[in-house]
């Protein structure tokens, strides 16, 4: 029996480590399947579960004390040979699924992985109705096991993609699944910071499991996926908002936090609107990349095409190109987007027009952003004296359910003004303030006329009064008259 | 020129009406003059609201739609768009609460002069049986507009009915048109408002009046034995008639204001899968038997307390009725004081509960 | 003796007068209130929208639902369905674009399919759906039941 020094030590330190267990146990089908060349057992050498004790009979069953080959392989003695389909991860799970098991084996790696496997999506779709479709072995390789931490590990963090994409980018495996479902994700990550980075072997860099979790893999539909829409920007900013972890890469960590502010976190994350755009929706999944200057446009636009519509079209394009900023960004920022105000607009301090048009340079734009300033406010007003006018109108208990009902059309012509900036055009923008002067003013005549009903109903009863009052008292006179002449 | 017209005129239509004849009947009937005389009145307040009640209904019956989809819309139409739709909605709504008023104020002005006692039995109960008609206006108007406060005051209102035994089902059904409040029970109630209960009442109002005008108004019984030159008289007419118009003509401008400084509410449409609002009252008239119910403990020895109480106030109201028929003392011309405690105990009682209900 | 018949006769003109001016104020909103209001009257449950044979195919009509405006469209293959004419957006009013085909809305470009689905844009909603009835010749919208 030759007995390998590196086994030695690694028996050695088995033995040391395992003393605080009651026994070593001796690992008799590792002794002759080693001794014969065998090749699962020259990976399970270097396995960390041979380190910690764990012999092949742990697995496969049978009595690993005995020497004798009947003895020890004996299905009396609870052989299984090589476990097949679900039983696979059933082995693993013993002791993986049981803290207390795991207590024994002095580990401190948590227990559950099967439990969180038999819920994901690849513990869910099944192989022919009898076996999922990813075991415990799938990834971790069944003998040879190694510490994700360890370099050789398939779940590393520089082997992690690969391992996916062993099947994720196997086109005709995914048809079999999910037809759906994309098998682009390992072309796409390689083109992402994310995957340049770890190609170059940083470690720290988002891989698969950092996004998708690593047992508990479930669908981006699903609401207790790490990446459906609304948990998305927490896990982004696991690595992002940390400060330690950015300062190599001298990037930013407020984006969680500006995100979380802005009109698109709050739909998001408040009000649960699975239409505002989550971290992915501006910069990619797993190609995920900041979008270049040129288009940034066009990812808003995906959902706000008029205004990049307008946008190209007017003479600011061509200005943002030839100065190289960059198109939304300019006027509305990018992770803290804010409900936009009319302040935005116009020559006052908080404008932004004034970042380049000022009275003495670009003066042309000046007066426009100025006038456009005016126009947007007055109407503003005007829409509010309309609303005043009709509640009031309303609190006098006067009928105003129509000019109730074209305030809408207002509240539209003020919200397609605040869109037509995009084109930067005097004309069209006059033009579209006019629509909603037109109907500011209707509404303020009808609501005029409402209130001036409310004192024509009252000075009827003033007149109706003092004509039966008059009456009465004529009466009186005159009944008064009447008994005295009797009498 | 023009009194020749008017002479003519005259003369034409006299000689086939024969003026003289009621001008003659008028004149000699006189109206006694008395420190109680100011309740005589009170009739023809609730007469004239009757006739309000007439004429604005008749109006609103141009444009109300009796059906569950289009009651709440068509008196919101009424209110918004027909012209002057509001005031006659208002007028119609006060002056249906004033005239409840105004008629008990005339039950009882009668019931404590004891007037009811021979010959006026029959008038009594004609007008008894009116005012049990005006609680019916007043009961299935208020559903009309179909709003959420009617619904479920006329929900809670038939269940009490419900409550009797064995007929109790059965009223219940009749007065729902089925087994809740629908749109069926809207038709309804539509139909007993404004054909039914009309036709009826017309009726005994014609009765009520004929037998006024035939018997004279009642004096009080202490005048009775006076001497016949001791007692003040007044001409029915014009005297009296005069000051009939000058009240009415009062009551209108009250009605005006009442109607115009506070319109009468629409509220909310009612929708019968909402659970019920808080504070579901029913109008101010029934108040104080709705609060009599809610005091009743659920079981009075071993009989059910809403029942015990249903049938309290109906042998109560039918006693009420046939007063002129049980109070003996009163016929043979004595005073009956228990008559007038009774009185005072269910003019006490009303308005306490009354109270009590609104304040609770 | 004349004085006072001068006063008598003042008082019964006022009377008289009182009278033809009090029938005035009682007969004026009576009168009015019988005159037929200008608007049709109101149907709020269900809305007629129009005739079948009147409304195109590939045409969106728009209809005052309650205080909220609805919106009718005829498809191609001549199909009847309604919507609210709400952009579930920012409220604005959508329309019907026949080059495009679908339901369109001017403020923010959003785009709802003819079955009311959002398609691109903000929207971040389906419209809401009325119920179309036809009833021989007219097409009728009420709410969703």
């Amino acid at each position: 029996m030759v007995i390998n020094k590196i086994t030695l030590l690694i028996f050695m330190t088995g033995l040391l480590s395992s003393l605080l267990i009651a026994q070593k146990k001796v690992d008799q089908c590792y002794n002759c399947h080693q001794s014969n060349g065998d090749r699962q057992a020259e990976l399970f050498k270097k396995d960390v579960h041979k380190s910690k004790g764990v012999t092949c009979a742990d697995c496969h069953g049978g009595d690993a004390t005995k020497a004798d080959m009947d003895d020890g392989m004996n299905k009396n003695a609870g052989f299984i040979g090589v476990p097949k389909g679900d039983a696979k991860s059933e082995v693993c799970g013993r002791c993986h699924n049981s803290s207390t098991e795991m207590a024994k084996f002095n580990s401190t790696i948590k227990s559950g992985q099967l439990e969180d496997l038999k819920k994901s999506s690849h513990g869910k779709l099944t192989i022919k109705g009898n076996e999922r479709i990813a075991q415990c072995t799938t990834c971790h390789n069944s003998h040879g096991i190694v510490a994700v931490k360890n370099q050789a590990s398939p779940v590393h963090a520089l082997n992690v993609v690969k391992t996916c994409s062993k099947c994720h980018s196997d086109k005709s495996l995914i048809k079999q699944y999910n037809p759906s479902l994309p098998t682009d994700q390992f072309e796409n990550y390689q083109t992402s910071i994310h995957g340049k980075l770890n190609s170059k072997g940083d470690a720290n860099t988002a891989e698969c499991a950092s996004c998708h979790g690593s047992h508990l893999i479930l669908p981006a539909k699903d609401v207790k996926s790490k990446v459906y829409f609304s948990n998305l920007p927490k896990v982004c900013s696991q690595c992002h908002s940390d400060v330690s972890l950015m300062q190599k890469y001298k990037i930013p960590t407020d984006q969680f936090e500006k995100y979380s502010h802005g009109v698109h976190g709050v739909a998001s994350l408040k009000k649960g609107d699975a239409a505002a755009p989550s971290c992915n929706d501006c910069h990619g999944n797993h190609g995920a990349a900041p979008p270049g200057l040129e288009s940034i446009s066009k990812v808003c636009g995906t959902c706000h095409a008029l205004s990049a519509d307008l946008f190209s079209s007017s003479p600011h394009k061509k200005a943002f190109d030839d100065k190289k900023i960059p198109e939304c960004e300019t006027c509305h920022g990018n992770h803290e987007i804010v409900t936009a105000t009319n302040q935005l607009i116009g020559t006052t301090p908080d404008a932004v027009c004034i970042k380049c048009h000022t009275q003495s340079e670009n003066t042309k734009g000046y007066y426009a952003a100025a006038q456009m300033r005016k126009l947007l406010d007055s109407l503003t007003t005007d829409e509010k004296d309309a609303i005043r006018l009709v509640e009031e109108a309303e609190q006098k208990g006067m009928e105003v359910s129509e000019p109730k009902f074209k305030l809408r059309d207002v509240r539209q012509a003020r919200l397609e003004l605040r869109t037509i900036i995009h084109a930067f055009n005097q004309e069209k923008f006059a033009e579209a303030a006019s629509k909603g002067f037109a109907l500011t003013s209707e509404i303020k005549a009808e609501a005029t006329s409402a209130v001036d009903q409310y004192y024509f109903r009252r000075l009827g009863l003033i007149l109706a009064t003092l004509i039966i009052s008059l009456i009465s008292v004529a009466l009186y006179i005159y009944i008064r008259r009447l008994d005295k002449k009797k009498t | 020129m023009k009194e020749r017209i008017t002479k003519n005129l005259y003369k034409w239509f006299d000689e086939r009406i024969h003026f003289d004849d009621i001008i003659k009947f008028a004149a000699k009937k006189y109206v006694p003059v008395h420190s109680h005389s100011i309740w005589y009145y009170f009739g023809g307040v609730t007469l004239f609201l009757f006739i309000i009640q007439v004429v604005t209904g008749i109006l609103l019956l141009l444009y109300y739609k009796g059906s569950e989809d289009l009651a709440f819309e068509s008196i919101q139409f009424i209110m918004t768009k027909v012209e002057f739709g509001w005031l006659i909605r208002s007028i119609h709504s006060w002056s249906a609460n004033l005239m409840v008023l105004a008629a008990f104020i005339h039950m009882f002005s009668v019931y404590f002069t004891k007037a009811y006692r021979k010959p006026r039995e029959i008038t009594w109960v004609t007008g008894m049986l009116m005012l049990f008609l005006t609680l019916g206006f007043g009961f299935s108007g208020y559903l009309l507009p179909w709003n959420e406060l009617a619904f479920f005051a006329t929900k809670v209102g038939t269940d009490i009915a419900g409550v009797i035994p064995v007929i109790g089902k059965p009223i219940v059904e009749f007065l729902r048109g089925g087994e809740d409040v629908t749109g069926a029970t809207l038709s309804r109630f539509f139909g007993f408002h404004v054909a039914i209960m009309p036709g009826i009442f017309v009726v005994l109002l014609g009765i009520h009046l004929i037998l006024v005008q035939r018997q004279g108004m009642s004096e009080p019984m202490e005048l009775e034995n006076q001497q016949a030159n001791a007692r003040k008289t007044m001409p029915f007419f014009p005297n009296f008639v005069l000051r009939d118009l000058l009240l009415w003509l009062i009551v209108l401008n009250i009605l005006a204001i009442l109607a115009v400084l506070f319109p009468w509410e629409l509220g909310v449409k009612a929708d019968p899968f909402a659970p019920a609002p808080a504070g579901i009252k029913p109008e101010w008239y029934f108040m104080f038997m709705f609060q009599t119910l809610k005091y009743i403990p659920a079981k009075v020895l071993f009989i059910d307390g809403e029942i015990l109480g249903i049938f309290i106030f109906s042998v109560a109201g039918f006693l009420w009725t046939l007063v002129p028929f049980w109070d003996r003392k009163t016929m043979r011309g004595e005073k009956n004081k228990l008559i007038n405690y009774l009185g005072i105990f269910a003019v006490m009682y009303i308005i306490l509960f009354s109270i009590l209900g609104w304040v609770l | 003796m004349v004085y006072k018949q001068e006063r008598r006769d003042f008082l019964k003109n006022i009377l008289g007068g009182g009278a033809v001016a009090l029938a005035a104020v009682i007969l004026y909103p009576i009168i009015s209130y019988l005159k037929p209001p200008k608007v049709k009257e109101v149907q709020v449950s269900s809305v007629k929208v129009g005739k079948v044979n009147e409304i195109p195919n590939e045409s969106g009509t728009f209809f005052k639902f309650g205080n909220k405006p609805g919106i009718l469209i005829r498809t191609a293959s001549g199909e009847f369905r309604a919507f609210e004419a709400t952009c579930t957006h920012l409220d604005c009013t959508v329309q019907f674009k026949q080059d495009m085909g679908v339901i369109w809305c001017a403020c923010h470009n959003g785009k709802y399919d003819l079955n009311g689905r959002n398609i691109s844009g903000p929207p971040p909603r389906p419209l809401n759906p009325f119920k179309v009835i036809i009833q021989g010749e007219d097409v009728f919208v009420s709410k969703m039941s």
